[in-house]
């Protein structure tokens, strides 16, 4: 469907910067999940897309039609919000068709047209009940429907799925990834829960205090991130973040040789991004739980920690390991193993495995 | 919870009070209605009537100007809240909705309408309506009516607006709903329970007024309730039977209209629109 374009765009409430100027292009039939903290501007980046927020500055196109000045019922988008925000006192029919109406559709079309989107989401047996008279996530899914008869050219989500418990949640996941494939259509979705993120996108788009930190397939995110930031949000336990030291590179001068003291490591070797760089001095190691294996002979362990909290997850057990008062390291083993509170735990770390990051930040 | 013995009897006996409080009255006037004078004029009350007669009716709407003030003060008193509510609703709804300079100011500064007693913008109303030609008609009390009514009705509807989700406005707006439709169709669907209270009080403020009414209306044949029925009181002599039928027969709109709208005072009115 459309291509949309964000040129040099910002936000400032007054004084108050939101979004920095940023620029942003989000390919046709393109899954977009804008992902980030709270208040890191992600809702308003998409209520400026959706023309709710002025931009302050900068060209938003859709379609390469500039619809910076434009009504946001004339830019051929369509929203679900967070709070799915039905109206109370219409049915479902009704609500789904209001729209459709605004546009001058003729009634006997609006029927055909809201028919097969509630075909679409299985609300054919709903149509006629109030929003109170249906579950959270019958709600959401009018909502959605809302969104699809107009048959928009974007499909702007906002937390979505954030007002329904754990269950249904991952239910309505599945669904609206299901609906992006039979859809085909440009979705621009925005969610503070990076699992939603890692799940739905195709491509992320980390923000962080109204900047774009990284952009990139979530695979990409997660094997490749650019900064301690993206590096700490995308993943789930986060990624062990430590102090470290750089002593010099390896034979192949493709991985740096780094001191981790917490750890009592020496010499660990870690690939460098950009291996012909000159890097020394303070470092920080970054390492997945994932990256953390268990040795299954002390001898040939790296280092061992003592083992603080537990949690088994049947799959998988991640186990909470303090090296000092403030930091807790995690790893993640098999779910075979188990064990017990206090026990020293030997460790190996998996070959060619973490991340070297500056003293600003950025990846080495 | 249980509650305890104790605390139920203090507050059934607390709500008996006050239901006692604010109905005696009201039975004194509708039962002394029916009684027969010797009754009403008793020395010992009776609570429950002894006699019973529809004589103080009969002589009302026989013998006096009664039906005549009684239509007035409909055609007033519906006019007014009608006029109050097409004026309140857009402006209070611009009030919420638009940002422009002095906006809060303006917004305070209609509450000055009931800075003054009426008694005191009385006289140069009166003589600007002189000039208008608007003494003794009903219009003019309409107008003095809407004047009253409409800040109060602004305040109160636009809390009611603002108790809205702002996501139901957007969610119209991104529809390609044009603000007035988002107001008819969305809007005020939604304040239904605002719009009726403000409906009622405008109606009930109009329906009591009797300063203006006692000032600008000349002629008998154009009298208010209020204003007429302090007439057939009597100068000299209180017929307590009379006054009683009357006040009875002015309470019945305001109940009427309170049974009519009352059904839109239902809570919960955008319970389902979010989360």
């Amino acid at each position: 469907m459309a291509v949309t374009q964000l040129q040099q765009v910002s936000k400032a409430f007054g004084p108050v910067k939101v979004i920095e100027p940023l620029d942003l292009t989000v390919e046709r039939s393109e899954f977009l999940v804008v992902v980030g903290p709270s208040g890191c501007g992600k809702s308003t980046l998409l209520r400026m897309i959706a023309g709710l927020e002025e931009a302050t500055s900068g060209t938003i196109l859709i379609d390469g039609e500039d619809v910076t000045r434009k009504e946001p019922s004339e830019r051929g988008v369509a929203m679900v919000f967070q709070t799915y925000a039905l109206y109370p006192h219409m049915t479902v029919r009704d609500n789904m068709a209001f729209g459709l109406e605004m546009a001058g559709v003729k009634k006997p079309e609006r029927e055909v047209l809201v028919g097969k989107a509630a075909a679409t989401l299985q609300l054919e047996a709903l149509l006629d009940r109030k929003p109170k008279q249906l579950s959270g996530g019958q709600r959401q899914r009018v909502a959605i429907g809302r969104a699809i008869v107009r048959d928009p050219k974007v499909f702007l989500f906002d937390e979505p799925l954030s007002n329904l418990d754990a269950e249904l949640r991952a239910q309505m996941r599945l669904e609206i990834a299901k609906l992006h494939r039979e859809l085909g259509v440009t979705m621009i979705y925005v969610t503070h829960d990076q699992v939603e993120a890692m799940t739905l996108a195709t491509r992320i788009v980390v923000l962080r205090d109204g900047r774009i930190e990284q952009i990139g397939p979530p695979s990409e995110l997660y094997a490749n991130p650019d900064n301690t930031f993206v590096a700490g949000f995308i993943g789930s336990p986060r990624m062990n973040l430590l102090e470290g030291r750089i002593i010099g590179k390896d034979p192949t001068g493709r991985k740096a040789l780094i001191d981790v003291p917490s750890l009592q490591l020496s010499g660990v070797p870690v690939p460098l991004r950009n291996p012909g760089a000159d890097v020394q001095g303070a470092v920080t190691f970054g390492i997945r739980p994932e990256d953390l294996i268990l040795a299954d002979d002390p001898a040939k362990a790296d280092f061992t920690m003592t083992c603080e909290i537990v949690e088994d997850l049947g799959s998988s057990v991640f186990l909470y390991n303090t090296t000092s008062r403030e930091n807790a390291v995690v790893a993640e083993l098999p779910r075979a193993t188990n064990p017990g509170h206090g026990e020293r735990v030997p460790y190996r770390i998996a070959p060619d495995a973490g991340f070297v990051f500056g003293t600003d930040g950025k990846r080495l | 919870m249980r509650r305890p013995l104790r605390w139920s009897i203090a507050l059934a006996a607390g709500l008996l009070v006050l239901a006692a409080l604010i109905g005696l009255p009201f039975w004194w006037v509708v039962s002394g209605a029916f009684k027969a004078p010797q009754e009403i004029i008793a020395r010992v009350p009776t609570f429950f009537p002894q006699s019973f007669t529809l004589e103080h009716f009969e002589k009302l709407l026989s013998a006096s100007d009664y039906l005549t003030y009684l239509v007035n003060s409909v055609f007033v008193s519906v006019l007014s809240a009608l006029v109050t509510l097409v004026l309140a609703i857009p402006a209070s709804y611009a009030f919420f909705r638009l940002t422009f300079r002095g906006r809060e100011t303006l917004y305070r500064i209609i509450l000055l309408a009931y800075a003054f007693p009426s008694i005191v913008v009385l006289i140069p109303l009166f003589a600007t309506f002189a000039r208008l030609g608007l003494v003794d008609t009903r219009l003019a009390l309409v107008l003095v009516n809407v004047a009253f009514a409409l800040p109060f009705a602004i305040w109160m509807l636009r809390s009611f607006f603002a108790s809205i989700p702002r996501e139901i406005e957007e969610a119209a707006r991104l529809d390609g709903g044009a603000p007035l439709t988002v107001l008819l169709r969305i809007m005020i669907p939604l304040t239904a329970p605002g719009i009726a209270a403000v409906a009622i009080f405008a109606f009930v403020t109009s329906w009591t007024e009797y300063v203006f009414a006692s000032v600008m209306i000349l002629s008998d044949a154009k009298r208010t309730i209020p204003v007429g029925f302090s007439g057939i009181i009597g100068q000299y002599q209180v017929d307590w039977g009379l006054l009683l039928a009357g006040a009875s027969l002015a309470i019945l709109p305001v109940v009427l209209l309170f049974a009519l709208i009352g059904r839109w005072f239902v809570t919960g009115l955008t319970e389902g629109a979010v989360k």
